[in-house]
């Protein structure tokens, strides 16, 4: 330990460049009898030394010497690595490289390292590893000895920090050195203290040291044993079924095995004797009851093993302590460790919590996206448009046309947002006046014709692109995620999106509240009687109304593209969803869209936490709970007061 | 007023007439007779299309006569293909399970059996367990039970829940698909106990009647259905006609109008939605049989918008409309999509029909809606109009 240390001092204070003029050739002649056979105290010398070098060939030297390839050869004293082929013995020289071919080992000495020096030569090979000029082979290293914790690597990687350059590699090496010092300390006083140092660090890697150290098996005895450290004594019934206890005890050979009804089976079948088994007749058979009796017959005559009745494995139950006990027999350090997972747990979930927020927050603001085109349409013109979702297909659709003729990802986002809210607002207009206009008053069939006309696009969509899907890229300066601890992170899309999302909820505020259009709409959504008669053209701010929430759609549809696929069913994925969103915030208003939007994607993702292994079933919840909640809020969260609520 | 309600609607008698010579030519032309001019897979078409009249007039009393336009009527008949489905599959697997125990040497007990059944029909969703939903299986009565009351309960339920808080219009439509999309996810899982998205298959296999052909047993599911078709035609047309019919159709031309004379809406429409519940179940109960397998994409949101795609093509609130759109278009449908459509060369573009039968049926369905709001069933109107 001590020599590694010094060992690990010299290394970073000698500089490689003022021993260039030794040969590792020159530094085995001096050790020459330590090189040949080597033990476990005279290695100690050679190694300081080759370290102290810093030349590049000790890695292999050493490497081909714990492999037992080093030679001598007699004549000169010369040290190579040998390499054995079929028929003869290629010498490699150690510095140069260049080789020698020779007939056969007449006049050469191998070097033969027993098994202490070959893990000391190990040691010193990870602590090259650790000290490496090349960053890249120290960071390997290091993920090497995080991949499989060993005791032995302990004092290399202490010794390494100190002369560890990089300062983010220095903190993975401290963490590191930190969890092989929890599991492998050599005093008590070590561990608890690496423990300690533990408690305010979330990541998976540090949990699960603790839980190694917590590691705990299942036991049973007589009676509880004194030295034992019992990690907690099972109850029967509430840590562990019945049936368990006795399996265990069967397994740890203090029970005799139950006869499985398959079993009983068996040797009903194979002492079948004239149409009878026991006395009993095999017709009679089909009951357990029937078996049992029959079986106890053949136990009664000695062929086969009795049953185990329930009194008796009760009683054997009851005679016996079932515990967990740690594998770490020292009480203190399990003790410490509990207390520091208890401690990083609390934090976990509370950085969980704060992870799920953000989730929830990314999938509510993709709901508004979604939905806020349909709220205008539906609120304005009380117009359920079902070629919304067909509208945000078009606009992914739109981004992915783009990036074909576009190569540069930025700026084909830049152009494509527009151009998608162009393409889907023309359509929507076109719809407008070639569809919905003549169907005004009579909502159930607009409802019905907008889903002719979705049928039809999904299908278009699928012919003209195919059924695979397409994929938008997202520019470079979106990738990765932000991450703030090791539990979390958000991945940069998702914010752009949340971004985006603010950005609409501020721009149709504007639109609404601060120009001459916004005035207009609406003054027709509250009477459209009214309005015409100020001078206000009703049909041209439907148009554009509808126009408006379609472009919206249409560039909700690229930013949902740029974080799932495009295919031609997407739109139908968000379609339902954007209508719960609408009914569930309150028709006609941006701020009951706003909270639709953040109550379904909480509820969603608050309901995939509380069961996170099915999806399926947290959708099929919340769309329960959605239609439970329309019950007591048939207008939604924020409802319209006054005339505009009538139907 | 049972007297005069035939004499007041000829148009039951009709149907029914036709119906029955339809069924009768059908029977003679099958494969049974010999004659073998109709195939038994075209049997089975034509059984499963009356079928889907069926359920196509249940939407239409629903929709075209007490304006509840509900996205959820084909998760009824879902619902009772799955029940009759569960009996089906069960009695069928016991039927197996007991032939392959009678070769051993000694008689299984009732535990044995039904784990045996319990992973031939759960071993698919890596489970042996019966779930608790099959408790009736076994009982052919008891499933023909649930054919009723299940769709029935739910659709109760549910109407009770949304009618009482005044949902109406299409906000009604939307909580009906939520509720379709619902029950399609649900259905969709590994441990619904109905077998996951893998549903129940072989149900064109009728226990007890082994020995039987296809041909006979399709022929028996045919008629059935066109009995089922008229039985259901005439209690619907009884019930639209009268004063009972004149209230359903005020509350769809105005609902308030109609509570303000005194009348208990509520009450109607939860009446109108739950019978019209249970009788999609029942087809659901007959034509799943002659399709012989369910899963829950039959279910899904886009099954319930097509049904009323067919009422709507067919004509809103005239029985026979129904009748004729759930067949003319469910036909069409399959003759484009099954390949039966010469594909059309334009030069440049070949349309294949499978991907463009949708199109079509997308944007005929607008013109439809905006150009014949009465939709096929109009043109009788034409027609009796230039006899009069």
């Amino acid at each position: 330990m001590l020599r590694l240390l010094s060992l690990a001092l010299s290394m970073c204070l000698i500089l490689p460049a003022s021993l260039q003029a030794q040969t590792l050739q020159d530094i085995l002649q001096t050790h020459q009898d330590e090189v040949l056979s080597p033990g476990r105290q005279s290695v100690g010398v050679v190694l300081d030394d080759l370290v102290a070098s810093g030349l590049p060939q000790a890695l292999p030297f050493l490497e081909a010497w714990r492999d037992r390839e080093i030679v001598q050869r007699d004549s000169d004293g010369l040290f190579f690595r040998a390499i054995e082929e079929d028929d003869a013995i290629t010498l490699v020289d150690l510095d140069t490289g260049t080789t020698i071919t020779v007939a056969n080992d007449d006049g050469l000495t191998e070097a033969r390292p027993n098994g202490g020096v070959r893990r000391a030569i190990g040691d010193a090979l990870v602590q090259f590893q650790l000290s490496d000029p090349d960053i890249t082979k120290r960071q390997a290293a290091v993920d090497a000895i995080a991949r499989s914790m060993d005791a032995s690597q302990l004092g290399p990687l202490q010794a390494s920090i100190a002369g560890e350059p990089d300062p983010s590699l220095k903190d993975t090496k401290e963490r590191l050195a930190g969890m092989l010092a929890v599991l492998f300390g050599e005093t008590q006083e070590v561990r608890i203290a690496a423990i300690a140092g533990m408690a305010d660090d979330l990541s998976v890697d540090v949990r699960a040291v603790l839980n190694t150290v917590l590691s705990t098996q299942p036991q049973v005895a007589v009676a509880l044993p004194d030295d034992a450290n019992v990690a907690q004594v099972l109850t029967i019934g509430a840590d562990l079924t019945a049936q368990e206890a006795y399996d265990r005890l069967v397994a740890a050979e203090l029970a005799p095995a139950l006869v499985t009804s398959a079993q009983i089976r068996d040797a009903l079948v194979a002492n079948i004797e004239g149409g009878m088994v026991g006395g009993v007749p095999v017709s009679a058979l089909n009951t357990d009851a029937a078996r049992a009796e029959a079986y106890d017959a053949l136990a009664g005559q000695g062929l086969v093993a009795p049953r185990v009745t329930p009194e008796a494995q009760e009683a054997a139950i009851a005679a016996h302590v079932f515990y967990l006990q740690y594998d770490e027999p020292d009480p203190v350090i399990t003790d410490a460790a509990e207390q520091a997972l208890a401690a990083v747990e609390t934090r976990v979930a509370v950085s969980q919590g704060i992870d799920l927020g953000l989730d929830a927050l990314s999938l509510a603001s993709i709901y508004f996206l979604a939905a806020i085109g349909l709220a205008i349409t539906f609120g304005v013109m009380g117009v359920i448009n079902m070629a919304h979702g067909e509208f945000i297909m078009m606009g992914a659709y739109t981004g992915f046309v783009v990036q074909q003729f576009v190569p540069d990802y930025t700026l084909s986002i830049i152009i494509a947002l527009p151009l998608a809210f162009a393409i889907t607002f023309g359509a929507g207009v076109a719809m407008e006046r070639l569809v919905i206009r003549h169907l005004y008053h009579r909502p159930l069939e607009t409802l019905l014709a907008t889903f002719g006309i979705s049928i039809a696009l999904q299908q278009l969509a699928k012919n003209i692109f195919g059924t695979q899907a397409r994929p938008l890229t997202s520019p470079e300066w979106l990738d990765g995620a932000l991450v703030f601890n090791d539990v979390i992170a958000i991945s940069y899309i998702r914010i752009a999106i949340f971004v985006l999302a603010l950005l609409f909820l501020g721009l149709i505020l504007f639109v609404l509240k601060r120009t001459r259009l916004g005035l207009e709409v609406r003054a027709v959504t509250q009477n459209p009687g009214m309005a015409a008669s100020m001078g206000i053209n009703p049909d041209k701010i439907n148009m554009l109304t509808f126009g408006l929430g379609s472009g919206i759609a249409g560039i909700a549809g690229v930013a949902i593209g740029l974080y799932a696929k495009v295919t031609s069913e997407m739109g139908a994925d968000y379609i339902v969803q954007s209508f719960m969103t609408v009914v569930v915030g309150g028709v006609g208003n941006v701020w009951g869209t706003l909270a639709g939007a953040s109550l379904i994607g909480f509820l969603q993702k608050g309901i995939e936490w509380l069961n996170p292994s099915n999806t399926l079933a947290a959708q099929t919840y919340m769309i329960l709970f959605i239609i439970l909640f329309i019950q007591f809020r048939p207008k939604g969260i924020v409802a319209l007061k006054g005339r505009a609520a009538a139907d | 007023m049972r007297k005069s309600f035939l004499a007041e609607n000829p148009s039951v008698l009709w149907f029914i007439a036709i119906l029955a010579v339809f069924t009768l030519v059908v029977t003679l032309l099958s494969e049974v007779t010999g004659v073998g001019l109709i195939s038994t897979s075209f049997v089975k078409t034509l059984g499963k299309t009356l079928c889907l009249c069926l359920v196509a007039i249940a939407m239409d009393v629903v929709w075209g006569y007490c304006g509840i336009l509900s996205l959820g009527h084909f998760a009824f008949f879902g619902i009772g293909g799955y029940a009759i489905g569960m009996w089906l599959m069960y009695a069928r697997t016991e039927g197996i399970v007991i032939e392959s125990f009678a070769g051993q040497p000694i008689p299984p007990t009732p535990q044995e059996v039904s784990d045996a059944i319990g992973n031939q029909i759960f071993g698919v969703v890596g489970s042996s367990e019966f779930p608790l939903i099959w408790g009736f299986a076994d009982s052919l009565f008891l499933q023909l039970l649930m054919v009723v009351l299940v769709p029935g309960l739910l659709a109760l339920v549910f109407g009770w829940l949304a009618f009482r808080s005044r949902v109406t219009g299409v906000y009604l439509s939307i909580l009906t698909q939520a509720m379709t999309l619902a029950l399609a996810l649900y259905l969709f899982q590994n441990d619904s106990g109905l077998r996951g998205n893998n549903g129940l298959s072989g149900l064109q296999n009728i226990p007890g009647f082994e020995d039987a052909s296809q041909a006979s047993i399709s022929i028996v599911f045919f008629i059935a259905s066109a009995v089922a078709l008229a039985a259901g035609y005439v209690f619907f047309a009884w019930i639209v006609s009268g004063k009972m019919g004149s209230v359903i159709k005020g509350i769809r031309d105005n609902e308030a109008r109609v509570r303000f004379l005194g009348y208990h809406v509520e009450s109607y429409k939860l009446f109108v939605f739950t019978t019209t519940a249970v009788v999609a179940g029942i087809a659901g109960a007959l034509y799943y049989p002659q399709a012989g397998i369910i899963n829950p994409g039959e279910i899904a949101p886009i099954a319930s918008i097509y049904l009323a795609v067919w009422v709507a093509i067919g004509g809103r609130g005239r029985l026979y409309g129904a009748v004729i759109g759930a067949a003319f278009v469910s036909l069409l449908s399959s003759w484009f999509t099954g390949g039966g459509a010469p594909d059309i060369n334009l030069g440049f573009y070949v349309i294949q029909w499978t991907d463009w039968w949708l199109v079509l049926l997308g944007f005929s369905f607008v013109a439809v809606t905006l150009f014949f709001p009465k939709g096929i069933g109009g043109l009788f109107d034409l027609l009796v109009r230039k006899q009069s």
